[in-house]
């Protein structure tokens, strides 16, 4: 009996590592790649010392950041300046364990998975305004509060643009909801739910403080915000988290809207066979490989957001748009109008 | 339901765990020599002048406020989602008019100038 | 089931601590997050009972909007001068007085409105549900129709917060109106205008 319960829990940390641990690499890799895709972009070559063409560069960070000192600074409450890191990285882990990767290939298919993703989504906010009010600096301090009114602003676009997924599929479960817009191309929900997810995204991006909307950071006014005090070890986990987040909303955009593992040619006679053997999984990271990529994009494109236009884009624009949108959505599913509802 | 929700914890769990790797590296491995500079507040190099939590706009509150209702708005909207197949007509009414009180006090805030920030 | 019990436990004795710091801790930012902390174990125990959609709500209303307006609020407060000494400074004798109400509204739950009370001994507790048990679903279809009223109530108070929000916390404008519309609507052609010099002219 209790060396059956050991083995289940030992099987479950199995399955975690390997979500976790191919996380890791690919955060690592994404700061590398963004590096080097701004830098294509502004016709430069981007890091090219460390290893074949750079290759190794992620690895010489992570050996670096580990290995300086953690900097707690004197005026800091010591335990909530330490602690804030770790709060700020454990939801954004946690919110993968719901994320399936093909069909049969989740860790925890549990039924309102779309409803504790956003649950974590919500806890982020949390690092932030710790790590803002224990630092006791200034520029710590306003990049908190700055950061955490934008988040909480755009979590209910975020959140009425769920609901329509939501309609649209009848469930929570988001096996279930990619299971729905099975299909063709055209019967995934980027286009019922055109506006939804164009508001999912950018909301995704402010979320997770990312260009344009990086407010929290702000070098040229507040330093560099909430994380201005943290060094070595513990900025690397505020870095972990950004871009752990980063990568779930690509993926979350990806399975909502795209149709997670499905493949894009489901539906046309001889495509469909030839690329039969292509596993779902593979589909799926391409998906959210090219929604990572526009992460990169909008940072190389746009300038930096004015705090007014930040809250006014969130809660005049996105609010009434998403709100009117979920009622066409309600009505047409009720209706059960056209090929999606 | 619960066997569900067992690695979800132990997720969690090992998220938390996973954050204090780095930190503890760091206090074991890397060096760990302050001074009174380096360990100051950084305040582009001035000595920090007056204290550093101040009485912030009280626009912030506003925002936080209006942010848990309409969050409660959602989380009743998320069961309504659920199960807007099936349920009688009486229940769409419902969310009607629940969405009608809300849009009201929406018009309201915007027509009074909550939302803006100048 | 074994382990059940003991993540029950754990969960329980989590939120019981936490509220027990969140009441007896000196600062109060700390106290804010006990009280986060406390929400959470109690989420704990009720995903334990089955209430997947309560217990998540939990976690996304209270801990992910509630207590950030929380630690705004408290953040925002000096409380340098009041966090000198413990809790204990508040002992005096009158305390007894505090005891003994405390026993009285103690003894006054079990009497009258105990379990006993309200039958809950009477029914069994519910077996457990399969692994594909939606209360979303069961939450939604009686929600909408057999307690509209309690629904349409809960949207006034919606609206009432949000009026008393605004009368309360907002000042009205400060400054002169920005128009953002026609700030974004801007074309570098504006703003900016490309000058044809040929390279052989100087200065």
């Amino acid at each position: 009996m209790i060396t059956e319960q050991l083995f289940t829990l030992a099987w479950i940390l199995v399955k975690i590592l390997a979500i976790l641990l191919p996380l890791v690499v690919v955060i690592a890799y994404t700061t590398f790649f963004e590096r080097k895709v701004i830098g294509y972009m502004q016709v430069r070559i981007g890091p090219n010392r460390v290893g074949p063409r750079g290759f190794l560069q992620p690895w010489a960070d992570v050996f670096k950041l580990l290995l300086k000192e953690i900097i707690v600074p004197s005026a800091s409450n010591r335990f909530l300046f330490l602690l804030a890191p770790i709060l700020a990285l454990a939801p954004a882990l946690a919110a993968w364990a719901v994320i399936p990767f093909d069909q049969q290939l989740v860790l925890a298919n549990v039924n309102a998975g779309l409803l504790f993703l956003l649950a974590m989504t919500s806890l982020g906010v949390y690092g932030i305004v710790i790590a803002g009010w224990a630092s006791n600096s200034k520029y710590a301090f306003l990049g908190a509060l700055r950061s955490s009114a934008q988040i909480i602003s755009y979590e209910i676009a975020m959140g009425i643009a769920l609901i329509g997924v939501l309609m649209a599929a009848g469930s929570l479960n988001l096996t279930e909801i990619v299971m729905a817009q099975s299909g063709n191309l055209l019967s995934w929900y980027w286009l019922p739910l055109f506006p939804l997810f164009v508001v999912y995204w950018i909301a995704g991006v402010a979320e997770t403080n990312r260009l344009p909307f990086d407010l929290a950071e702000g070098e040229s006014e507040i330093v560099a915000g909430f994380h201005v005090e943290y060094a070595g070890g513990a900025f690397a986990l505020f870095f972990l988290a950004e871009y752990a987040n980063m990568i779930l909303i690509s993926v979350l955009t990806a399975l909502l809207f795209f149709g997670g593992w499905l493949s894009p040619f489901q539906g046309i006679p001889v495509l469909e066979e030839a690329f039969a053997w292509v596993p779902g999984i593979a589909w799926l990271l391409l998906k959210s490989a090219c929604f990572m990529f526009m992460y990169l994009w909008l940072r190389a494109t746009f300038p930096r957001y004015r705090y007014d236009q930040v809250m006014r884009l969130g809660w005049k624009v996105f609010i009434p748009l998403t709100t009117f949108w979920i009622i066409l959505v309600a009505v047409a599913v009720r209706l059960g109008v056209g090929p999606w509802f | 339901m619960l066997e569900n929700y067992l690695p979800v914890l132990v997720f969690i769990a090992l998220g938390l765990a996973f954050g204090l790797v780095p930190l503890f590296i760091g206090f074991v491995i890397a060096p760990h020599r302050p001074d009174s500079e380096k360990i100051s507040p950084y305040e582009c190099g001035f000595e920090p002048f007056e204290a550093a939590r101040f009485k912030f706009d009280v626009r912030f509150y506003l925002v936080a406020i209006l942010f848990i209702i309409f969050d409660l708005e959602v989380a009743f909207l998320f069961p309504w989602a659920v199960v807007l197949r099936d349920i009688p007509v009486l229940g769409i009414w419902a969310m009607v008019i629940f969405g009608l009180l809300l849009a009201i006090g929406f018009i309201y805030e915007w027509r009074k100038g909550a939302l803006e920030w100048e | 089931m074994t382990g059940q019990a003991l993540i029950f436990y754990t969960f329980a004795a989590v939120a019981i601590f936490s509220a027990l710091m969140v009441i007896t801790v000196q600062n109060a930012v700390r106290a804010v997050l006990f009280l986060v902390l406390a929400f959470v174990a109690t989420a704990g125990v009720w995903l334990l009972m089955e209430a997947e959609f309560l217990a998540i709500i939990l976690v996304l209303v209270y801990v992910g909007a509630v207590m950030v307006l929380f630690l705004f609020v408290v953040m925002m407060l000096d409380f340098t001068g009041a966090t000198q000494k413990g809790p204990l400074r508040y002992l005096r004798p009158s305390m007894l007085l505090g005891v003994g109400l405390a026993l009285g509204v103690v003894f006054l739950l079990f009497t009258v409105i105990g379990p006993k009370q309200f039958t809950i001994m009477d029914y069994p507790s519910p077996a457990a549900r399969g692994a594909d048990y939606n209360d979303v679903a069961h939450l939604g279809m009686v929600m909408y129709t057999d307690y509209v009223l309690a629904f349409i109530a809960a949207g006034c108070l919606l609206l009432v917060a949000m009026v008393a929000a605004i009368s309360l916390a907002y000042r009205g404008h400060r400054a002169k109106r920005q128009r953002p519309s026609d700030q974004v609507k801007v074309k570098a052609s504006d703003r900016i205008r490309l000058v044809k010099m040929s390279p052989g002219s100087r200065g």
